[in-house]
């Protein structure tokens, strides 16, 4: 097989170089033109923020990752590149590279089943594009099956790997049901938008979000479809909400424990669940004290953060098991695209030989001998060509070596002289 | 079938044991493939349990509660089939092994040291009593799992207060499940004793002539109805939640734990079957 891909992604460049050599929908457009036909039959792009991935079905044999590069860089004028800014495969190697990709183990946070829709979408692109045929069809048949059994089959993308997301587990570990809870944002910049998201999706009964900047948390509820209340006033309504997290940038303190305490009574001594991801802290740690109030903070988050991708790192094995099973499988299937043909070939080149002999001698037989003749050297040539079928069927079936088995049959092809026509071959005789 | 009641004595508590395995198992590792496995090597045990007390009542010719080991084994049916009934309605799975281990103490203890009464005293063959002894046993069976669960809600409660995040903090259902789990257990409890309490009162003065209103164990079953009885209604009214509800309901087991083994084993009174 060759397939080539070449990868620049978050181990092998800083986030400026990635920044810089992402594409966008337009470019990767422009790729798929610039190349198609001239440098690759089909190909696909994965261009995210960790990385920009380049598949490739190469026209040329000559074609390699200097090609695919200048490509690129045909399109990105980007300075300070080097070569190890790059990761080249080829074969095998780049299916499984892309396999890797898919199941999340490649990712920065890994398990990330973020990474599994953009490979989707990134196909899609491509197959709108024309610029994705038959075989990279299969192969990213074959990449989402591996992507699909990675996570269904795995812990890999299990528990929380995000603060604002870790605080969500933990408030889901304190109420058993969101949907019959309130909860309050303080702070509408990219933790509070992405706490308040998490808890909107997890179908939060009332979200309501106030900021210092008015204007900002408004667009954020109108999103989510929250409420809004000024910052001035946010700390006499504290007490009718389940949940308060708060992410804003200020200095100082903006809840003290005093207003908590005045809280838990107003609300009846009520569980209140305070999570606090700004840095510096925005909440009084002395609350947690209070034994109606769970309390956490960044720190605390972050051994929930740490502990979910230790045990996602843990389940990397497992995934790797997948992901062979998928590549043997997959190199098996296109080990059989050039095994067929060969046996196909063979079998035609010897038919053909024994049909000119049995015509050309048939003459010296009686009628009635003839036909044993056709019997007879019919079973000389399944004889004779039973062990070498099997043979290649072997080399087709045995799976990773797909290198190996095209040359096991181009040596075949060779011997037999099946690179030629049949016509080639009467001609020479 | 004796032989069968005598080796059935001697699988019950291994076969409590193997379920608390899987259990346990799947606890630490929260495999997939056990869910299902662990339920259905529970439910073989339950079966085979019942046929056992079954077994025991035709051959005996009397309930299994002429003494305190027949009672015991029945207290490990009672608690493990409640908190199986629980695990199919709520499909929470995460607790089991913490209710099943207190299934496995009654049950061995049982199990070492039950012995074959033939010869009861006529009062113990009445059916009255039978669900009399029935309906108290299962409702105390009910307040030891709501203890269970109250243990639990007090160890997630702590681990989240101290930001501790291990295997407890992974494996248990939030902290508001195991309140409601732990309040529907006391709601159970209290129901069964009630009925333990009316039949009692009803029937126990016609059945024993020297029945008394100051016998300790009927004292003590309805300070354990009465407290139990306060404690719901204050959550019902919503007076009282979160810890304090569940604080209540270990206090509540203390009580009807210590309440019991004086009333058994100290006491002397007409309520003293053996």
């Amino acid at each position: 097989m060759n397939l080539l891909a070449t990868s620049i992604n978050h181990k092998t460049a800083s986030v400026e170089l990635r920044e810089a050599l992402y594409l966008n929908s337009d470019e990767i457009k422009e790729y798929f033109k610039n190349t198609k036909g001239s440098l690759f039959s089909e190909g696909l792009i994965i261009s995210t923020c960790n990385r920009t991935e380049i598949y490739g079905i190469p026209l040329n044999k000559s074609t390699g990752p200097i090609e695919i590069q200048t490509a690129l860089l045909k399109l990105k004028s980007v300075s300070g590149l080097k070569d190890d800014n790059f990761q080249y495969f080829l074969s095998a190697n780049a299916v499984r590279h892309l396999f890797s990709v898919a199941a999340g183990i490649d990712s920065l946070l890994i398990g990330d089943n973020q990474i599994f829709k953009q490979v989707k979408d990134s196909f899609q692109m491509a197959e709108e594009n024309n610029f994705a045929g038959f075989l990279m069809k299969r192969i990213f048949d074959a990449a989402i099956k591996a992507g699909k059994r990675a996570i269904s089959e795995t812990r890999i993308s299990e528990g929380a790997v995000t603060v604002s997301y870790a605080a969500v587990q933990l408030i889901e570990k304190i109420f058993s049901s969101l949907n019959r809870k309130s909860a309050l944002i303080i702070g509408a910049g990219e933790s509070g938008e992405l706490a308040a998201k998490h808890l909107s999706e997890r179908g939060i009964r009332n979200l309501t979000i106030t900021n210092r900047t008015l204007q900002r948390a408004e667009k954020l509820a109108k999103s989510l479809n929250a409420r809004v209340i000024p910052f001035s006033e946010f700390k006499e309504s504290l007490h009718e909400f389940d949940v308060i997290l708060s992410a804003t940038s200020s200095d100082n303190l903006i809840i003290t424990k005093e207003d908590i305490l005045l809280s838990v009574k107003k609300r009846g001594y009520n569980p209140c669940v305070l999570m606090d991801i700004a840095i510096p802290r925005d909440i009084d740690p002395e609350v947690r004290n209070i034994d109606y109030v769970f309390y956490n903070d960044i720190d605390s988050l972050n051994i929930i953060v740490q502990q979910n991708l230790l045990r996602r790192k843990e389940e990397i094995p497992k995934v790797e098991k997948i992901l062979d099973e998928e590549l043997f499988t997959f190199m098996n299937w296109y080990n059989t695209l050039e095994a067929a043909p060969a046996i196909k070939d063979l079998r035609d080149y010897f038919e053909f030989i024994r049909a000119e002999e049995v015509d050309k001698n048939k003459n010296r037989f009686s009628t009635e001998d003839q036909e044993k003749l056709e019997i007879v050297t019919k079973r000389i040539i399944n004889k004779i060509l039973h062990h070498p079928t099997v043979e290649l069927k072997k080399f087709a079936e045995s799976g990773m070596n797909g290198d190996e088995a095209a040359i096991k049959i181009s040596i075949i092809r060779e011997l037999f002289g099946m690179n030629k026509t049949i016509s080639d071959v009467t001609s020479n005789k | 079938m004796k032989i069968v009641i005598d080796i059935s004595n001697f699988i019950i508590p291994v076969l409590y044991i193997i379920s608390f395995g899987f259990y346990f198992y799947d606890f630490i590792k929260a495999e997939k493939k056990f869910i299902n496995l662990k339920r259905f090597s529970f439910c073989l045990t339950l079966l085979y349990h019942l046929i056992y007390l079954l077994l025991r009542t035709f051959e005996f010719d009397h309930p299994p509660i002429t003494n305190v080991y027949e009672i015991f084994t029945i207290l490990a049916f009672c608690i493990s089939f409640s908190y199986f009934i629980l695990e199919l309605v709520t499909d929470i799975r995460g607790t089991g092994p913490f209710i099943i281990i207190i299934s496995i103490i009654f049950q061995i203890i049982s199990s070492a040291l039950i012995s074959d009464v033939y010869q009861v005293k006529e009062v113990l063959r009445n059916h009255l009593l039978g669900i009399h002894v029935f309906s108290a046993l299962a409702g105390y069976s009910a307040i030891t799992i709501s203890a269970v669960y109250g243990f639990l809600y007090l160890i997630l409660f702590n681990d989240i207060k101290l930001n501790k995040f291990g295997l407890v903090f992974n494996r248990l259902p939030s902290l508001e499940i195991l309140e409601r789990l732990s309040y529907i257990s006391a709601i159970i409890g209290f129901s069964l004793l009630s009925v333990a309490i009316i039949i009692g009162v009803i029937w126990l003065p016609k059945a024993f002539p020297h029945f008394s209103y100051l016998d300790p164990k009927l004292i003590g079953t309805s300070l354990v109805w009465l407290l139990y009885g306060f404690g719901i209604s204050s959550k019902f009214f919503g007076r009282w939640q979160g810890k304090k509800v569940i604080l209540f309901s270990i206090i509540g087991f203390v009580i009807a734990i210590s309440s019991t083994i004086v009333t058994n084993f100290i006491a002397r009174s007409f309520h003293s079957f053996y």
